[in-house]
């Protein structure tokens, strides 16, 4: 019964907010008499792009300054990541299904590392989307983290290392040449 | 100290009496050192539990947002200990740092 009436008198109350509301955009004096009509005010922002390249949303209201990173709705930040140091196309690492880079592979790995002049490094490797969305998590992880020792072997420093399987293509995965872009180990630097 | 307190008010006072009537566009600094927030410089500061935030002091206004990964998870890279801050974070403002 108790839960009843308070049903009730929330659907009442909701009817009022909704009335003042549009009261409120008509006309100033509802407004100014209803005080749960909250008084807003436009605030426009400026974009400020971060040294990694990632947007911010900043707004200076005279003697303050508000600021936040720009993501979308899953999470990610908005970045425009054109410094993003190297991409390898993993097929010139591993064979197929494999994670274990050859000599060679290594070699161009230390060179790279070597002359990237960067305080870190964030490695995240993909796959393109044959067997299962498991399966490939666990293999990019894999590459990834060979890619992340032989930098490590180097001295340099590995902020984070992770793998994304399928979930981040850059291309098709409707063409082999599609699958080929995928199949990629991606190195941010750190500057 | 008293001429440089004097300084700091005068700062801000003008830039108070300058940004009195801002409108809703909040995407340029007014008055004293006039720009765009596009253009600031930032440094980083690491917080107590080691992960980057950018910093950026533009004279009156000070700002900050954190550094994210491609995912949208913190960096902590280890740049420097925590509760210290590093880089030219007061570099884009001519405005000195008198506090």
């Amino acid at each position: 019964m108790a839960s009843f009436i308070t049903a009730k008198l929330r659907a009442a109350a909701g009817g009022i907010v909704a009335v003042g509301l549009t009261l409120g955009a008509l006309s100033a004096p509802a407004l100014a008499q209803d005080p749960r009509v909250v008084p807003a005010e436009r605030y426009v922002p400026g974009i400020w792009i971060d040294p990694d390249g990632c947007e911010h949303w900043a707004m200076d209201d005279g003697a303050e300054g508000f600021m936040g990173p720009r993501r979308l709705r899953d999470g990610r930040p908005v970045c425009h990541r054109s410094e993003i140091c190297g991409i390898v196309p993993t097929d010139t690492l591993f064979a197929t299904d494999r994670y274990d880079i050859s000599a060679a592979g290594r070699e161009r790995l230390r060179q790279f590392f070597g002359q990237a002049n960067a305080f870190g490094f964030l490695i995240y490797g993909h796959t393109d989307s044959r067997a299962s969305d498991e399966y490939n998590i666990t293999l990019s992880n894999n590459r990834a983290r060979s890619v992340a020792q032989v930098a490590q072997g180097l001295g340099a420093r590995v902020v984070d290392v992770r793998g994304f399987g399928e979930r981040q293509p850059k291309a098709s995965n409707s063409t082999a040449a599609g699958m080929q872009t995928n199949r990629r180990v991606e190195i941010y630097c750190l500057r | 100290m008293t001429v440089l307190k004097s300084f700091a008010i005068l700062g801000l006072l003008g830039s108070a009496a300058a940004c009195a009537p801002i409108g809703p566009d909040k995407s340029v600094d007014r008055g004293i050192n006039a720009h765009d927030l596009s253009t600031m410089v930032a440094g980083i500061w690491v917080d107590p539990d080691g992960c980057d935030h950018w910093i950026i002091d533009d004279g009156v206004e000070g700002y900050m947002s954190e550094r994210l990964t491609p995912d949208g998870l913190p960096v902590c890279s280890g740049v420097a200990q925590p509760n210290v801050v590093v880089g030219p974070f007061k570099s884009g403002s001519p405005i000195p740092d008198l506090l």
